[in-house]
């Protein structure tokens, strides 16, 4: 069965914008690691600690402008493991 | 908010320099005049504030009344967000509003009554009003989203409302769309055409480029024009013109990203640095500027970067105030953290000091807390606090205090205990403990103590702590209900508080008068009432002043001394009325409270013209007890015109709206209800309730059950079965306490017992008794009330009593031609004044959301209205309820002319 998140356990997330942001936008998204993709996409990934924070990361790409292309839970409660 | 930055949040941005017209937009704008909301809702950089600004400006030359407001995310919080609105308004409208903010103003203040208040203004305003919402998106507490959908439901035509926003809003959109009340500008509209991108470049800028270079920069942007301007500027006075473009199409990065590198790249070192440092600033200024960079000239910077076009938006006409581009801003924030690592902590240190320095606390606050100097904030909070709780913003203060750790706030007594403050104000307990211990246990440590330092920088604060905290401590034990704990509390309070602490020492005063009445000590009560009230009068808290004098009210009729008891809701209604056009919450409850007096006093048409007073201010006027207090006054005309079933209903509805505000409830409605089965004869029914509130002959005769034991022998004396003993001791317990209301109805009643038992000398000797207590404040109704048996007894009394003269005249109130019974519509309820209005608007054609509107109510308050008039018209349906209406006269006797409330 696939495992739902559980909104208040942090979760590894993954973000992609359509756009290259330069690396030097790692420490405005809090250390979250940023990686241009070949097709002209930037992923957004890391540890994210729960819906809050997730909210407000989202607010943050929001004020640059950048289309959100998708936002993807890839697993869920690392920390379980 | 200090005054100079308020004006920057209420400015509208002027035309700038080099638009480029859209003729398109303005005038699906201008379709859209008859829309209640017109939203422009597009990411960054979409152009939305400079298109709403030109097009303002224009509305504004054909007449109409214009409003800006730019939001800010501290504007996230209702009382700060609605007065903001109101501000704004004032642009439009001047002096509109102030009903509004008192009503935000008062505790437990139900927005949407100030709402409603300010709907009514703005539909009496002689010009159309637009008001311009920018940056709404940073608006997104559900309690600001239903004030705008209740806006937005009761808008006048004259209104129109336009949003400025990144993000949809939380509002009815499906719904205003459906209704054609919504117009619509979105990114898709909003970028620019090729056609737009090249009369920008080669008009405006004049840069001469190709059809194939703007296609080109059309297609890499997307028509994004923030995009389209930095291009602009990086390729102003560029040589190599094509090759940037071809550059910049052939890339990947993100547009903004690149081209303000492209931009910085070609400033001067100065200008680069000035940049990066300044982008921490929400709102700039030449001096401000300079504190933050240390360097001079940043006024003259601020000209060169406004007259180059570099993303600075002047806030005001005389450009002392301007802000970054938020696209802009973010992206030079990037690069500070990237270029100058660790510098801006400093930054927002020094910008926090200068406007410190300035006047602006939550400013300076909010730099301090951005750039991680806690220990500065939390000083600076400190210094907020007075000012704050004056102006009931303790939902700010509160947000701030949570922002601060806890480490943080346990070595700040004052903090602490403001903590408390803030909680115990929303009536939560929970947390409130540990705070006070937290602020006690540095009033009691040592200069010396090992605990460590303690941060104190509001000395005066930290001398009114222990009578601050004795304070809080007993707004927690009323709280929780525990009467003892509140009466200890607030009498070490008192001998805590400072002379010169007003607040505290009419809180601990009111605090310990609301516990005393508990305990059935009238006089202390009383007492305590009137010393606290003065001194919340001087500490500026009217609202307050007004609740308790509703309190002293009571007691005071309770010790039957109506005189005074009247003095004091007249005083009480001056105060609420004392500035013109501004009513404050409360004034109702006077109202009704003066009704009940002059009722007593038999002065019916009095009493119920003090009904219709309070009915005219609206319900939203009454304090939350109003609900079903107005109720059981009105069923006590009710009842002297003879309608018992009528007060009964009014009572039945008085007991479910009952709402507890801490008050003894000496006088419960459900016994108010049971005197009039009594008299209706219902007795199977008080009978019942005696046995479920278990009230019996042989309880112990306390003060808070003195009512119902006196209504247990109303029954028993209707049962034929005289309760002498037990109203013999319920007057031996009135009279020690010094209840003389009590002690007169139960005189009058072992008048009655006696009479019953053949003892008619005892009876009239108890009668001539009571009459003698209550000539000199000229009770009436108390023996009217009684009807057939008293009028005998007083009869016979006629020649047995010393006060002959007061005999004859209860003789005459007992008279069947009653004068001062109305001029009755032909119903066994009339219809109140407010019912005869939606009556006459049931008669148009008008659907129901169209009424509710034209009252100013809500679509519920419509409903009950409504609900109400079918009921007492005896019909089931809107045509019914017309024809009979019709039928009775009751549309042509309706004051068409009268102004709505």
């Amino acid at each position: 069965m696939r495992e739902t998140p559980n909104p208040h356990e942090p979760g590894r997330y993954e973000i992609r914008l359509q756009g290259h942001l330069n690396s030097r936008w790692t420490a405005w998204f809090d250390g979250l690691t940023l990686s241009r993709e070949s097709d002209g996409t930037t992923v957004i990934s890391g540890l994210i600690v729960d819906q809050a924070a997730l909210h407000g990361l989202l607010q943050k790409i929001r004020n640059t402008g950048l289309p959100l292309i998708c936002v993807t839970c890839v697993e869920p409660n690392p920390a379980s493991r | 908010m200090a005054t100079s930055l308020l004006r920057t949040k209420l400015y509208a941005p002027r035309r700038r320099r080099g638009l480029v017209p859209r003729p398109n937009l303005t005038q699906r704008l201008a379709q859209g005049a008859d829309t209640k909301l017109t939203l422009v809702s597009a990411p960054a950089g979409f152009g939305k504030s400079t298109l709403l600004a030109e097009w303002l400006g224009e509305q504004a030359a054909a007449g109409a009344a214009t409003a800006w407001l730019s939001l800010d995310p501290g504007d996230n919080e209702p009382a700060a967000f609605w007065a903001h609105v109101v501000a704004a308004l004032r642009e439009a409208v001047p002096g509109t509003g102030a009903d509004a903010l008192t009503l935000l103003e008062s505790p437990g203040a139900a927005v949407e009554a100030a709402l409603a208040a300010l709907i009514n203004e703005l539909a009496a305003a002689p010009n159309p009003i637009v008001l311009v919402l920018d940056d709404y998106h940073v608006i997104d507490a559900p309690e600001i989203q239903d004030g705008m959908a209740f806006v937005l439901e009761h808008l006048p035509a004259n209104v129109r409302l336009v949003m400025a926003t990144r993000v949809d809003p939380s509002l009815p959109l499906a719904r205003l769309r459906a209704r054609g009340e919504l117009t619509e500008i979105r990114a898709a509209d909003l970028r620019f055409s090729t056609a737009e991108a090249k009369a920008y470049f080669n008009a405006t800028l004049g840069l001469a480029l190709t059809e194939a270079n703007v296609a080109d920069l059309e297609r890499r942007t997307e028509g994004w024009i923030a995009a389209l301007q930095l291009a602009g500027l990086s390729m102003q006075g560029r040589d190599d013109v094509a090759g940037f473009i071809a550059g910049f199409a052939g890339d990947d990065r993100y547009i903004v990203d690149y081209l303000v590198e492209e931009v910085l790249h070609r400033q001067p070192e100065q200008v680069r640095s000035f940049l990066l440092e300044t982008s921490i600033l929400t709102r700039l200024t030449g001096s401000l500027c300079d504190a933050v960079t240390g360097q001079d000239g940043g006024r003259a910077t601020l000209d060169v970067l406004d007259r180059g076009n570099l993303f600075l938006i002047p806030l005001d006409d005389r450009r002392q105030w301007y802000r970054y581009h938020h696209l802009f801003a973010d992206v030079l924030r990037v690069r500070l953290l990237d270029d100058l690592p660790g510098l801006a902590p400093q930054l927002h240190r020094r910008a926090s000091e200068w406007h410190e320095a300035h006047g602006d606390r939550p400013e300076a606050i909010r730099h301090a807390m951005a750039g991680g100097d806690l220990a500065r904030a939390a000083n600076l909070v400190e210094l907020a606090i007075p000012a704050t709780v004056q102006q009931r913003e303790e939902a700010t203060l509160r947000q701030w205090l949570e922002a601060l750790p806890d480490e943080v706030l346990r070595d700040r007594p004052v903090l602490s205990n403001a903590y408390a403050g803030t909680l115990l104000v929303r009536g939560e307990v929970a947390g409130v403990e540990q705070r006070l211990q937290d602020a006690e246990r540095w009033m009691d440590a040592k200069a010396d103590d090992p605990a460590g330092p303690m941060v104190v920088v509001d000395e005066a604060a930290f001398r009114r702590l222990p009578g601050s905290v004795a304070v809080h401590r007993a707004g927690q034990a009323r709280i929780l209900g525990d009467t003892a704990g509140a009466v200890f509390h607030a009498q070490r309070a008192l001998t805590l508080v400072l002379e010169s602490d007003h607040l505290s020492r009419g809180a601990a005063a009111t605090l310990l008068a609301l516990a005393t009445w508990s305990t059935g000590d009238l006089e202390d009560a009383g007492r305590g009432y009137a010393v606290g009230m003065a001194s919340l009068e001087q500490a500026g808290h009217l609202s307050d002043v007004i609740g308790c004098g509703l309190a002293l009210a009571d007691i005071r009729l309770a010790q039957g001394r109506p005189t005074e008891a009247l003095r004091v809701l007249e005083q009480g209604l001056a105060l609420a009325t004392s500035d013109a056009g501004r009513v404050l919450r409360g004034a109702a409850d006077m109202h009704i409270g003066i009704s009940t007096i002059l009722r007593e006093r038999n002065d019916i048409a009095g009493a119920r013209d003090q009904l219709l007073k309070a009915d005219e201010l609206g319900e939203d006027n009454g304090l939350p007890q109003n609900q079903y207090r107005s109720r059981v006054a009105l069923a006590a005309i009710r009842q002297a015109d003879g309608d018992l079933d009528g007060a009964i209903e009014l009572l039945a509805q008085a007991e479910r709206l009952y709402v507890n505000d801490f008050s003894p409830d000496v006088r419960p409605v459900a016994a108010v209800k049971v005197r009039v089965l009594i008299a209706a004869g219902r007795l199977a029914e008080a009978i019942g309730w005696a046995r479920e509130a278990g009230v019996g002959t042989t309880d112990e005769l306390t003060y808070l059950r003195e009512f119902e034991h006196i209504t247990l022998a109303r029954l028993l004396l209707a049962q034929g079965s005289p309760p002498t003993d037990l109203l013999e001791g319920l007057l031996d317990a009135a009279e020690s306490g010094g209840r003389n209301a009590s002690v007169i109805e139960i005189l009058m009643l072992l008048a009655l017992a006696r009479r019953a038992g053949d003892d008619l000398p005892g009876a009239l000797q108890a009668l001539d008794h009571a009459m003698a207590m209550a000539q000199p404040e000229g009770y009436v109704r108390v023996f009217v009330d009684e009807g057939a048996p008293l009028a005998a007894l007083l009869a016979s009394a006629v020649n047995a009593s010393t006060s002959q003269a007061y005999v004859r005249r209860l003789l005459l109130a007992f008279g069947p031609g009653d004068a001062a019974r109305p001029a009755a519509q032909p119903l066994v309820e009339p219809l109140s004044g407010r019912e005869l209005d939606v009556l006459r608007l049931l008669a148009s054609d008008l659907d129901g959301p169209d009424i509710a509107r034209e009252l100013y109510v809500s679509l519920n308050t419509l409903r009950t209205h409504t609900k109400n008039i079918f009921a007492k018209l005896g019909v089931n349906s809107r045509r019914e309820a017309v024809r009979r209406a019709a039928k009775l006269g009751l549309l042509a006797r309706t004051n068409l002319d009268r102004p709505l409330a």
